[in-house]
């Protein structure tokens, strides 16, 4: 049997195909895009390509993320919270602090015994997010994936005073222009938005083991500043992007699994691969 | 030769050693504690709370100065993130937001011990928890959240503010006094069962009298302020006011101290001395001051801004009659409701003003002092001090053709503060002051 | 044109929800006079016992503020300022006056900036103490006393004690019935949702107590009888914080699967849970129900004084304990505390509750929002997850 979860990020839309031991099939990764309404169906397509899977074949399908309610061939649409709980915890059975930060928000998830307890999440303010590091990067005229190794040449990073996004980006070209390193700007910056979330998570009483996923977690200075601020060791999986599709997937096979277990019907509905109209 | 740069404020001599007995006071308290002396943690209640601490022998420290204290020195920071991390909302009071975070490093981190990077020397654990009732709502709300960090008894003195029309008869007036009178009556009975000792009624008859006594001195520095060019600028007056309304230390002395600074403002009037090198701008400040930033006022002297009065609930308590008062409690209830919160009614209903604690009062001193603007500071995390500023922009203009300047910030938090921002403002400023004094003179107003 | 019959029970209910000024536009024209207030410690009986219409106004969250601005700083409470906003935009030419009492600092401040910018025949502000302390009681029922007389003094008539007590009576009535159509919550599915209570509770807020007690009556009845049921839903939720005067949040919560069963809120609970007992001295009782029997976060309150030390789960529990009876006799299984943005009063009180609730075993979420449409979106994820927590 195979499951199939579907996570459309503000910035990034991910689909990943499981089979019924967990074992991954096909894991697909693509900017979402102003059109992410049309999306889901095709990057569903591809993923289904890459497993050499026909569409009838995936027993569940779960969506997640923002854009959630656009994804009709789902059988169920369950929050990236609880999915990014269930995939963080497939990969790191131990983990009790769960932090990703996205493009366009940041969440920390408390986790106990692999189930979502509590969370704390910002999604109104850019600081904090990989949206802050874009606008940052830009001002420095470097590309965002190049930011973790940059920073970790500095030995003095500067202090980025401003709490908000746009006034830090102020901040960013007075350094430069009073001659200050690159990479202590970076670390500086890395710190900020580290400090930020690290802040929020800590209303949920950080303890190990912690893991930290989303787009900004491939940025090891930021993983680093992250490690500082709560003084515990931060793991990182291997494909930061995933884990809410993977928890998505996850929960589609747990759901069937269960049902079958109890000798049920598995609760879906009539479904096509088609995209997702306006006015359904 | 090296020419001195003659400081742009000219800061009162007399000041100084008032301000070295108010630092005293700080590590006096901490060294009492660590003696095993009782500390109280109090809001500061205008007149109502510290002589009973005083005449009972326990120390005070005020968590909203000690707030300005940490935002000073920079160590506010850890604080509020503190605070955040505890579930605190991040718009709360700035003062509220430190005691909190210091309070859980305090308890949950240092066992119960003055946490080794708090400045000053930190605020001992306390006793007791005096709150408020008026001023504004974080007054209490702050320090109920303390009990999640201490179980330490707590007090809230009531401090009843009618509407101005509501407020203006006798019968109001007596019924409000005797409900804070039969308050500290109550509070004095809860200090006594805390504490296990009486209170020494001739003791705080004695305090009462003498902090009234400085507080008349300091009623007639403030009026002295009227003078042009006005003697006196507010970072004197700031660093001085805490003097007549929180008793520590000795009164007898501290009242020296006073006189000598009334004897110098005096001094400076007769012969005509400026606060400022000179006096181009007569302006008011309201409320709250940046205490982090405090060489704004600096960088503003030497473009001739002399402030020269201030509102909010630490402007000196207007002299009243006490005649045939003998209870100590209700001296102090009178001076609080009639000296301070509702000195101004008269005046404000007179005027057709509704706002008789706040707003009014900016009204008054624009006139007495004859102010060629205010400088109005509405604090991110303050709603009490801040509210109602717009408005009190609009009824000066109105009334009066005063402008104010309104420039934004926060009580602790640094970053919410752009002093280059505020500068180029105040500068824009002087423009709009020049032009309505002109306009006033059209209108045959006095200034 | 033809006469249309007059609305009864769920449909009356929902005209004037949508159209709150409706009744007391006839009743003006008839010749009443129509008393705006805020918040709910104006002393509605006094106003009924004068034959006054009591007129409860609240913001309007779909309309964007603008004259507000000219008065009140955007970092306050934006249900105040859209109140506000709408008085300044002169939603109400109804009213013939005004009544506003010491709810909290921006409401204290914004009474005086109102009674500036919009001219009344009548307008008291009402000192209410912050204590619960027996002097703050004496204190609050002279100052109700100097309420009763302005408008003495306004109507040119006088407050019998009798007169009074009808009113405290009829009143008492309302939030008896209101006791009543909250019972009907307490089956699995409730029989009435908490869209619809809400919806009730605005509609009673703009009508007189005696014509509410009748619409009462008919949606009781109504509900009683009604075949389709809401679906059942595992979560069984109470809501608490402050002031809700729109239904939008509460249908975000109950279309996310969740039943709203219960709730501590101004507009629901602390508006009518408490009654006035009938004293000797009609006075007593109504200031002892104001000040105490409103349980509110404005409201200074803790365990008796203990000067042994202080017990913080005595005090959570007589602050909150209240809150165990709703819980248990609503089977409340999770509560979302919610807050408009700035709320000082409520922000406060957040982890006290929340630890309360912990003590209890139940959980909980916060959402903040700033009285917008707009700000409402994001809180679904939030909603969302907490249910899926709930599992």
């Amino acid at each position: 049997m195979y499951f199939a979860g579907v996570d459309i990020g503000s910035t990034m839309t991910k689909v990943v195909i499981v089979d019924e031991d967990g074992e991954l099939c096909s894991r697909i990764v693509g900017p979402t895009g102003a059109e992410h309404r049309r999306l889901a169906n095709r990057v569903m397509e591809e993923a289904l390509k890459q497993a050499n899977l026909p569409f009838n074949q995936i027993s569940y399908v779960v969506a997640t993320g923002y854009g959630r309610v656009n994804v009709p061939f789902a059988d169920r649409q369950i929050t990236e919270l609880s999915c990014h709980a269930k995939g963080v915890s497939s990969l790191f059975p131990n983990v009790r602090i769960a932090i990703d930060i996205g493009g366009q928000d940041a969440k920390g998830m408390k986790i106990i015994n692999g189930t979502l307890v509590d969370f704390v999440m910002n999604d109104k303010c850019a600081a904090g997010t990989g949206r802050f590091l874009e606008v940052v990067s830009d001002a420095l005229g470097i590309k965002v994936e190049d930011l973790g190794s940059i920073s970790l040449r500095s030995t003095n990073k500067v202090k980025i005073s401003s709490v908000c996004t746009i006034f830090a980006q102020q901040e960013v070209v007075s350094y430069l222009s009073e001659g200050t390193p690159l990479e202590d700007i970076v670390a500086g910056l890395h710190e900020a938005i580290a400090g930020r979330v690290v802040r929020m998570v800590k209303r949920l009483k950080i303890e190990p083991d912690v893991v930290l996923t989303g787009g900004v977690a491939k940025n090891i200075g930021v993983v680093k500043a992250v490690r500082e601020n709560i003084g515990l060791e931060v793991l990182v999986p291997e494909d930061p992007l995933l884990s809410g599709a993977l928890g998505a997937a996850i929960l589609g096979k747990e759901t069937v699994l269960k049902a079958l277990a109890k000798g049920e019907l598995i609760p879906k509905k009539e479904r096509r691969l088609e995209e997702a109209t306006f006015f359904t | 030769m090296v020419q001195e740069k003659k400081r742009a404020i000219n800061r009162l001599q007399t000041m100084r050693p008032i301000r070295a007995e108010i630092d005293e006071t700080y590590k006096a308290n901490v060294e009492a504690s660590k003696a095993g002396n009782p500390i109280a943690w109090a809001m500061l209640t205008i007149w109502l709370g510290d002589a009973i601490f005083h005449a009972m022998d326990i120390g005070a420290t005020y968590p909203e100065s000690y707030g300005a204290v940490c935002a000073a020195s920079g160590a506010a920071q850890s604080y509020l993130d503190r605070s955040d991390e505890e579930g605190f909302p991040t718009h709360m009071c700035g003062y509220a937001r430190n005691c909190i975070g210091y309070a859980a490093r305090m308890m949950k981190d240092c066992g119960g011990e003055i946490p080794p990077e708090a400045p000053m020397g930190g605020m001992p654990k306390p006793a007791v928890l005096l709150s408020r009732g008026m001023s504004c709502d974080a007054g209490f709300k702050w320090f109920q959240a303390l009990a999640r960090y201490m179980d330490t008894p707590m007090w809230t003195l009531e401090m009843p503010i009618p509407g101005v029309k509501e407020g203006l008869s006798e019968e109001v007036r007596e019924r409000n006094v005797a409900f804070m009178t039969k308050e500290l009556r109550d509070f004095v009975s809860f200090m006594e069962s805390v504490f296990g000792r009486k209170m020494d009624w001739d003791k705080l008859s004695q305090t009462v009298q003498d902090l009234e006594a400085i507080g008349r001195v300091w009623y007639e520095t403030s009026e002295l302020r009227k003078a042009i060019p006005c003697p006196m600028h507010s970072r004197d007056f700031w660093t001085c006011m805490s003097g007549p309304s929180t008793p520590t230390g000795d009164l007898k002395k501290k009242l020296k101290l006073y006189q000598d600074l009334y004897e110098e403002v005096k001094d400076r009037v007769e012969n005509k001395v400026s606060a400022v090198v000179q006096e181009k701008y007569r302006v008011g400040f309201t409320e709250l001051p940046p205490w982090h930033s405090l060489k704004l006022f600096d960088t503003l002297a030497e473009r001739g801004w002399n402030f020269v009065v201030e509102t909010w609930g630490y402007h000196p308590a207007v002299p009243i009659d006490l005649t045939g008062v003998n209870d100590p409690l209700e001296r102090l209830a009178r001076i609080s409701y009639s000296g301070l919160t509702t000195s101004c009614f008269q005046g404000a209903a007179q005027a057709g003003e509704y706002m008789g604690f706040l707003g009014y009062p900016n009204l008054k001193y624009a006139e007495e002092y004859k102010l060629d603007g205010f400088f109005l500071h509405p604090l991110l995390s303050c709603r009490a001090a801040s509210a109602h500023l717009w408005y009190v922009q609009d009824r000066l203009m109105q009334k009066l053709k005063v402008p104010s300047l309104m420039v934004e910030g926060d009580i602790v938090d640094v970053r919410m503060f752009d002093l280059a921002d505020a500068l180029k403002k105040a500068e824009a400023f002087e423009e709009i002051m020049d032009h309505y004094k002109e306009v006033r003179k059209k209108e045959g107003m006095e200034w | 044109m033809p006469v249309a019959e007059e609305t009864k029970g769920l449909s009356r209910v929902k005209e004037l929800y949508q159209d709150r000024p409706q009744r007391v536009k006839e009743l003006k024209g008839e010749g009443r006079k129509v008393i705006g207030y805020l918040c709910i410690y104006p002393v509605v009986e006094m106003m009924t016992a004068l034959d006054l219409v009591p007129y409860r106004l609240f913001g309007d969250m779909r309309e964007p503020i603008t004259k507000a601005d000219a008065c009140l700083p955007p970092m306050v409470c934006p249900f105040l300022r859209s109140s506000l906003d709408l008085a300044l935009k002169d939603k109400y030419p109804f009213l013939d006056g005004m009544v506003m009492a010491h709810i909290c600092d921006v409401g204290e401040r914004m009474a005086h900036i109102w009674r500036t910018y919009v001219d009344y025949p009548y307008f008291y502000f009402m000192d209410v103490p912050h204590t619960t302390h027996k002097s703050a009681l004496d204190m609050f029922k002279e100052e109700i006393k100097g309420f009763q007389k302005s408008l003495e003094s306004f109507t040119g008539k006088e407050i019998s004690a009798e007169k009074l007590k009808q009113a405290i009576r009829v009143h008492n009535d309302q939030r008896a019935l209101v006791r009543e159509l909250y019972d009907l919550r307490k089956t699995d599915p409730p029989l009435i949702t908490g869209t619809e209570v809400l919806q009730v509770m605005v509609a009673l807020a703009g009508i007189p107590v005696g014509e509410g007690n009748e619409l009462l009556r008919d949606v009781i009845n109504e509900i009683k009888q009604r075949e389709e049921k809401s679906p059942k839903q595992a979560a069984r939720l109470l809501v608490w914080g402050s002031v809700i005067d729109d239904v939008s949040l509460i249908e975000i919560i109950e279309n996310a699967g969740a039943n709203v069963v219960m709730d501590d809120i101004c507009v629901g609970t602390r508006s009518h849970w408490s009654e006035v007992e009938l004293t000797p001295d009609p006075l007593d009782g109504i200031a002892y129900r104001y000040l105490v029997g409103i349980k509110c976060p404005r409201t200074f309150r803790e365990a008796a004084l203990d000067p042994k030390g202080k017990n913080y789960m005595a005090d959570l529990e007589n602050r909150f304990g209240y809150l165990k009876d709703y819980v248990r006799g609503w089977n409340v299984n999770g509560v979302i505390l919610q807050s408009v943005r700035y709320c000082d009063t409520h922000g406060y009180e957040v982890p006290a509750v929340r630890d309360y609730l912990n003590s209890l075993g139940l959980p909980s979420v916060y959402l903040e929002h700033d009285y917008s449409q707009s700000s409402l979106a994001p809180l679904r994820t939030r909603i969302e997850a907490f249910l899926e927590v709930l599992g």
